[in-house]
């Protein structure tokens, strides 16, 4: 089949002697905050600038809070997850296919250049969130969640050109007892055993117009770490079905249960999607999909300095699942006034909306500057101590604060 | 620490429309610290099978029972080899080292 050159990291010798592989190599010096937190490293990935690391294998990288202040992340800041440790390093597009298959009339085997030949291409704006995006702010809400514990930087907003995933589907003809469509790329356990990294779409939600299989991002490849060669983009779904690597779509008359689609990813099937009462996982389970309205602040950073006197402009970004934002409200005094901020050009529905406010502060003092997104169907962000809780930490999209010292 | 910066090296060389690497990317690897006795040796036995010191550390503090689950959720949704004795070697490592004593679920 593909012919990929797999480096497995440090693979299974670490089974034989951990400790001796480990102390081979020096590091930077990893710290620890005086709360106790833990402080990730920042380092340079291949085709990124150094990010926060939370781990290298498999990478999960975080972008710093300074990238909103811009509404297209560029790719050498865009964050990094994956699932599994066993990532091709390196990918010949001469043999790399992408392969559709299943209930369908006639399987394909497509080449990158299959995919920019032979369909129609189109570019979609659209923000990229994990699920577990912000999750650390849980812990502010009064109880911290499973999982490692992002900041906001587990997000960012690219444009996307690819072919649209139902003209790939209709060329290979769907059979008519297709009911999902099931998805997934070149990553692989350490251990066979391990559930493959596998997400499933109803197959009407395939056939939308809106989700395409990229293999341009922001005018380049998409760097490997974000899954070059081919991604699969949902505007104003929850990353959790971008695939990485993306190399086969299975047309499927049953659903596949399966670890990624039935316990991770998921929050309780109620009207709040949190626990009301007990343990999260004593409810019925239901998977994350579409995103909630969300406002973060780019400048100022926390802890910012600022001279009294001086103007400053307060800025950031606002998105939600492709409803619009409406508006995005500023409090100077730790949300007990608000006032509005202007919104910056619409570039497109599931884009980032920049959103500015001019202020000189007069007065010197400890200022906390919060912002809150309004959707045009009305949704509104909570304040961090009125949010629904889950125990994955998904979903958070609690009014943003950043402290800033006026001297 | 090794970082390997060829990929950059030929992204500025390359260009814009054709930044495919040609060559196979090298990964960084990161030297999490890892806190050293109540066989730390068996945590990193088996936990870095799978996934760096860095899914341990930025987890924050967490309870006994979260600790437990977790090492649970290890051996039975992702299938880690881990033999019954060295779980609990595992968890109560991971509880003196990355948490605390309690009986409650709390996180």
């Amino acid at each position: 089949m593909n012919k990929i050159n797999r480096r497995n990291f440090l693979g299974a010798g670490l089974l034989l002697g951990a400790s001796t592989l480990l102390g081979k190599e020096s590091s930077k010096k990893i710290i620890t905050d005086t709360t106790g937190e833990f402080v990730p490293p920042v380092i340079a990935f291949p085709e990124k600038k150094p990010m926060k690391t939370i781990s290298d294998r498999p990478p999960l990288l975080e972008s710093s809070r300074d990238i909103f202040t811009k509404t297209i992340t560029p790719n050498d800041q865009f964050f990094v997850r994956w699932h599994m440790p066993d990532i091709p390093m390196y990918i010949d597009l001469e043999t790399f296919r992408l392969e559709v298959k299943g209930s369908v009339e006639k399987p394909l085997s497509l080449s990158v250049d299959d995919l920019k030949s032979k369909f129609e291409p189109v570019e979609i704006t659209s923000v990229l969130q994990c699920g577990g995006n912000s999750r650390k702010f849980y812990a502010s809400s009064g109880q911290a969640t499973h999982g490692v514990q992002w900041g906001h930087g587990a997000m960012g907003c690219a444009v996307w050109k690819g072919a649209r995933l139902k003209d790939i589907l209709a060329m290979a003809g769907v059979q008519a007892t297709a009911k999902f469509v099931g998805l997934n790329g070149l990553e692989k356990p350490a251990v066979d055993e391990t559930p493959k990294f596998f997400r499933e779409m109803e197959i009407d939600e395939a056939l939308s117009g809106d989700i395409i299989v990229a293999y341009s991002m922001n005018g380049e490849d998409i760097p490997y770490l974000n899954g070059f060669p081919l991604k699969l983009i949902i505007p104003g779904h929850f990353s959790d079905s971008w695939v990485k690597m993306l190399s086969e779509i299975t047309v499927m008359d049953e659903y596949r249960k399966s670890f990624f689609m039935d316990v991770a990813y998921t929050v309780p099937d109620n009207d709040c999607e949190c626990v009301i009462s007990g343990g999260d996982f004593e409810y019925k389970r239901k998977p994350i999909a579409v995103m909630k309205v969300k406002s973060v602040i780019g400048y100022p950073t926390p802890n910012t300095v600022i001279k009294k006197g001086s103007r400053i402009n307060v800025t950031g970004i606002a998105f939600d699942q492709g409803k619009g934002i409406k508006e995005v409200m500023i409090s100077l005094d730790s949300g007990k006034s608000w006032g509005a901020t202007t919104l910056q050009k619409d570039n497109g529905k599931y884009a980032y909306r920049q959103w500015n406010y001019s202020w000189e502060p007069k007065a010197k003092g400890e200022y906390t500057i919060m912002v809150r997104a309004i959707n045009r169907i009305g949704n509104i962000q909570p304040m961090p101590d009125e949010i629904g809780w889950n125990a994955g930490g998904y979903q958070y999209n609690g009014v943003d604060a950043v402290n800033v010292k006026i001297v | 620490m090794k970082i390997t910066l060829l990929v950059a090296t030929l992204l500025l060389s390359a260009t814009a429309v054709f930044a495919q690497v040609a060559k196979p990317i090298e990964m960084p690897y990161v030297d999490y610290p890892i806190a050293k006795g109540d066989h730390d040796e068996v945590v990193q036995q088996y936990c870095l099978i799978c996934h760096s010191f860095g899914y341990i550390l930025n987890q924050g503090q967490k309870s006994r029972p979260y600790w437990t689950g977790t090492v649970s959720k290890m051996v039975n949704e992702f299938k880690a080899p881990i033999p019954k004795e060295d779980q609990q070697t595992i968890v109560n490592y991971l509880v003196k080292h990355y948490g605390y004593e309690s009986t409650s679920a709390g996180h």
